[in-house]
């Protein structure tokens, strides 16, 4: 294959595989794989970018929902307006806890996310004025996509998880693109080794703030997408068990790469939704996945994939090498 | 408020402290010596719980359960530190981290299987049942002897750790394992040790709550969070701060209970939150 | 040969996935048949509710059992799905069978406060829901065409609960209240406080408790200091339990009756024991000894198969789902239109007695019982737990409390 053909085979590989995602876990499921694979990207650029293993970040993702749902709700807000908002939120709200928490490293850091998330999930279980306590905040319509002439309206499943699957694309290139470009480079040279980075003349802590607020804007606005997946804003989208699923997702699917998240909300996703049907108990593969990730394979699916392909480019060269020396 | 009201919330708050220092104490010790948070912790708590009930089903009742809880959960503590928590210390600890996180799903759903998903209520003890009369109030009996009981044992703990040599070797191990092991100390040994005691400590605590609180598969993951706040707010490795710590916990979610009881979660991670920004080794850590 | 790179492998990986799944997957998509009649019950199998999951399966089961398991000559598929009492799995796994298996008829979940979520999925995707509970919006401020409320209105409960309690306790002015946090326990505490000002009751103290809630021993004791002579509480399952052992336990109760405003019956009872039960006193919309037809018949046929009586869940799901299929019956047609114009405005006789769905609302006006737990020496049976002192459909909800202005289109 030469070169120009193998550019398009990777976005040609991911249209397919979002094509075939539907089909394989029903709409409105899929859409749901794709906002919280748009949440476990964010955490990626945190953990496996820049080395920073949030426990929090469901703080950001039910601050973005609660907002989305708010504006729709109570303004009748427009679509680009109600994303909007999940990202201001999210952005801001990181702004101020990623101040806080990232003056600690280590255990301490974590410890800090974690706590905040704590902190918002009382405040949002008691206001119920604002976000329905226990019950979640409901009645939350998906306002049409409206883009000069364009007037598209996303009331079925179907249509809705186009929009969403046309938004993790972007989502998505957005990402690596910051991954790969300079400020993402400084990130991952301060996860190899922050001391070294900061030899160098980089401003370790602003850029550790910097990859925590983007990673709030991209939490946030998936909060949005996700308040308008149910209509509903549940309590646990705030919940640190939230946080626990979206840092499973990036670690199963395989930190350190971009298309990790993206498997890794795949599996989690298809576990808890197919086998659920036939197993109450699914949580139990999921932990033992876990346990088999972290102890035996680390880089998660991604690297599955590569052993696998690995394995058997091996053994074809091995047997070219040999019909050569037949040959010869 | 009434003298009566404060007396029930104080006593109140003592019982729930006691059990978070006891959970404390172990799990300072295993965050002092290996530097992972055990996000198990709370399972293990939960698991003393449910091998209380199945032990106290036989002829010796409520009161074979309590040794089986410790015992079966330091056992299992134990296995956890040496087929898993060790292999990946070398790694990074942000691995252990999400070891335990992946052992307290499974171990959660193992009792689900095992127990079902049904809250289980358990009565105290005949000798417990019943309250006592404290002269401004009626208590019951159960909640006292668990107040008076854990604390004696988390003296213990505390005198152990500060008065022995096995408790120098542990507070060496803290303070810094490379000396510690240059100085011919089995460190490998000193963790699996630790790591087994802590465990223990906390099904025993689990195994306390049962006539109190009852049994439920999801109580382990419900009291995780309030043991991060004790160890945080004692100071990662300090035992004294755990203890500390951990009354302060219980009392101050207690009185906020009957003061203003929409904030009374809310409050015990904020002092958390707070007590990392101001002062993060805690009350009463070093570093 | 041109070098692969670790992003082709995975890029294949996903395709390849996603190629495998859809081939287990596909059995699903042949799955929906046309000729059955699909009911899902969205019941809690893990969470707070999970022991009252299966007993609501129990009472579903029996219903289309009795229908030989077709109606209209259709066969009836009953599938189940753990809504795990959280909005979010709930109105995933409903929209999921709606896609997946067809689904026609939703009932359930047990809790208010996820019901109100699965009704917006039932509003939007057309299909039936018929709901028990003690919330007043879905009958309310959420109302919609192709929702129903099974309970009694919390208004007509809370006032049989405090008149009746207040007949035999005229004194009884200050009342301690337990209310659990979330859409349930707000409307009933809302209609409790204004039956109580009928009878001039002080509520000298109000806790919100959060559901799932396990360390009552504070507010027992803030009810204690608070000199009450009612210990009231509005909150449901183990929640309920917990209290009230608690309230034994420092010896509030049975000083202090306890009312349980909504309660359960027969399941929480044989989680107390005779001294918890003293002085308890339970409002209810389902207790087996009701005295109708229907009602011996299912408490009979319940207590063969499963040696305990049915209380409150088991028998809702019996109710809502002999509702459902007696309305096809009378509409002589399975399609949700033509049941819920059967279903609206309806009056008949069924398990709670003599029952009217209101057409404007979808709420059910319906009795609503309150027992006195028996001593022991009172008890004929084991499971003889309690005597119905008092029924009722009445007060009716008055039009100024009454927030469904316009139930919509179908």
């Amino acid at each position: 294959m030469t070169g120009p053909a193998l550019r398009l085979l990777r976005p040609g590989l991911l249209v397919l595989g979002l094509v075939l995602l539907p089909l394989l876990l029903r709409p409105i499921v899929a859409a749901e794989v794709l906002i919280f694979a748009v949440a476990a990207m964010a955490l990626n650029l945190l953990l496996g970018y820049t080395g920073m293993l949030s426990f929090g970040q469901a703080t950001f993702f039910g601050m973005g929902a609660y907002a989305g749902g708010l504006v729709i709700r109570h303004w009748e807000a427009s679509l680009w307006v109600s994303l909007l908002a999940g990202v201001v939120v999210g952005v801001g709200t990181a702004a101020v806890i990623g101040y806080l928490c990232i003056q600690r490293l280590g255990i301490y850091f974590i410890m800090l996310t974690f706590g905040f998330n704590q902190m918002f999930y009382f405040i949002a279980y008691k206001w119920t004025d604002v976000t329905g306590g226990e019950d979640g905040l409901p009645g939350i319509p998906r306002p049409p996509v409206t883009l000069g002439p364009l007037h598209l309206r996303l009331d079925s499943s179907e249509e809705y998880y186009v929009f969403v699957a046309v938004a993790f694309v972007l989502l998505f290139y957005a990402m690596k693109w910051i991954v790969e470009s300079p400020l993402g480079l400084v990130c991952q040279s301060i996860r190899e080794n922050p001391n070294r980075a900061a030899a160098v003349g980089y401003n370790v802590t602003l850029y550790k703030w910097i990859a925590f607020t983007v990673a709030g804007a991209f939490t946030g606005l998936a909060g949005v997408l996700y308040a308008m997946l149910f209509g509903i804003v549940p309590l646990d989208a705030i919940s640190f068990i939230t946080s626990g699923n979206i840092v499973f997702m990036a670690l199963i699917g395989g930190i350190g790469n971009v298309y990790g998240p993206l498997l890794g909300a795949v599996a989690l996703i298809w576990l808890s939704e197919t086998v659920s049907v036939f197993w109450h108990r699914w949580p139990l593969i999921l932990g033992l996945a876990l346990i088999a990730v972290v102890l035996f394979l680390r880089g998660g699916l991604a690297e599955a994939f590569e052993r696998v392909r690995t394995a058997v480019a091996a053994a074809r060269l091995g047997r070219q090498a040999g019909a050569g020396k037949e040959a010869a | 408020m009434s003298l009566p009201l404060l007396v029930i919330a104080l006593l109140n708050g003592l019982v729930t402290g006691v059990i978070y220092a006891l959970i404390g104490v172990g799990l300072s010790v295993v965050l002092g010596l290996l530097n992972i948070p055990n996000f198990a912790h709370g399972v293990l708590y939960a698991l003393g719980a449910y091998f209380l009930y199945a032990a106290s089903q036989g002829p010796l009742g409520f009161w074979a359960g309590l040794p089986v809880a410790l015992v079966g959960v330091a056992l299992v503590g134990a296995a956890i530190e040496y087929l898993g928590v060790r292999r990946l210390y070398r790694v990074h600890p942000d691995y252990v981290l999400l070891l335990t996180f992946g052992l307290a799903l499974v171990l959660t759903e193992v009792i689900i299987i095992v127990w079902g998903p049904v809250g289980i209520t358990y009565r105290p003890p005949a000798l417990l049942a019943g309250t006592v009369d404290l002269g401004i109030t009626l208590y019951p009996k159960y909640r006292f002897a668990v107040m008076v009981v854990t604390g004696l044992l988390v003296l213990g703990c505390w005198l152990f750790v500060e008065k022995t040599k096995y408790g120098a070797i542990i507070r060496a191990g803290i303070e810094d394992k490379e000396m510690a092991s240059a100085l011919g100390i089995n460190i490998g040994r000193v963790f699996t040790l630790s790591f087994a005691a802590g465990a223990g400590l906390a099904g025993l605590g689990g195994a306390l709550m049962v006539p109190i609180h009852g049994l439920l598969p999801s109580m382990g993951i419900e009291i995780l969070p309030f043991a991060f706040v004790v160890v945080v707010l004692g100071g990662l490795g300090s035992l004294p701060g755990a203890i500390l710590a951990g009354l302060l916990v219980g009392v101050v979610q207690s009185l906020m209970t009957v003061l203003w009881a929409p904030a009374a979660n809310a409050s015990v991670f904020a002092m958390m939150a707070l007590m990392l920004l101001v002062r993060p080794q805690g009350l009463l850590g070093h570093r | 040969m041109r070098r692969l790179t670790r992003r082709d492998f995975v890029k294949t990986g996903v395709a390849g996935a996603a190629g495998t799944g859809l081939a287990l997957g596909a059995p699903a998509l042949l799955r929906a048949q046309a000729k059955e009649v699909v009911m899902l019950g969205i019941w809690p199998f893990t969470g707070p509710f999970a022991d009252i999951g299966p007993v609501l399966d129990r009472g579903m089961q029996l219903a289309i059992e009795e229908w030989g398991g077709k109606v209209q000559g259709r066969p009836i598929k009953y599938i189940t799905r753990d809504g795990e009492t959280k909005a979010s799995t709930s109105t995933r796994r409903v929209e999921e069978a709606i896609d997946s298996d067809s689904v026609k008829y939703v009932i359930g979940p047990w809790s208010s406060g996820v019901a109100l979520a699965v009704t917006e999925v039932a509003k939007r995707r057309k299909v039936l829901h018929y709901f028990s509970g003690g919330t007043e919006e879905l009958a309310g401020k959420r109302c919609h065409r192709y929702g129903f409320q099974w309970a009694a209105s919390p208004y007509t409960a809370m006032h049989i609960v405090m008149d009746k309690f207040m007949e035999r306790h005229p004194k009884a002015k200050r009342w301690y209240l337990f209310v659990v946090d979330y859409a349930f326990g707000w409307s009933v505490e809302k209609y409790i406080k204004i039956a109580g000002q009928r009878h001039g009751v002080e509520f000298v103290g109000t806790d919100r408790i959060a559901l799932g809630h396990r360390e009552f021993s504070g507010f027992v004791a803030k009810a204690a200091a608070a000199r009450p002579d009612v210990l009231c509480l509005l909150n449901f399952g183990q929640d309920t339990v917990l209290s009230i052992r608690e309230a034994h336990n420092f010896g509030l109760a049975p000083k202090v009756p306890i009312v349980h405003g909504w309660g359960s019956g027969v399941e929480d009872f044989l989680q107390l024991d005779a001294r918890t039960r003293d002085n308890l006193w339970v409002g209810t919309n389902g207790y087996y000894t009701a005295n109708t037809p229907v009602a011996k018949k299912f408490a009979e046929t319940y207590q063969n198969k499963f040696k305990v009586p049915p209380g409150y869940a088991p028998t809702a799901a019996y109710g809502m789902t002999r509702l459902v299929l007696r309305a096809m019956d009378r509409a002589k047609s399975v399609e949700v239109p033509d049941v819920i114009k059967a279903l609206e405005g309806w009056e008949t006789e069924d398990w709670p007695g003599k029952v009217k769905i209101l057409a404007e609302t979808h709420q059910t006006v319906r009795d609503y019982f309150f027992l006195r737990c028996k001593r022991p020496d009172e008890m004929k049976q084991p499971h003889d737990f309690a005597e119905v002192i008092a029924s009722g459909s009445t007060p009716l909800m008055p039009a100024e409390f009454n927030e469904c202005k316009d139930i919509g289109a179908l």
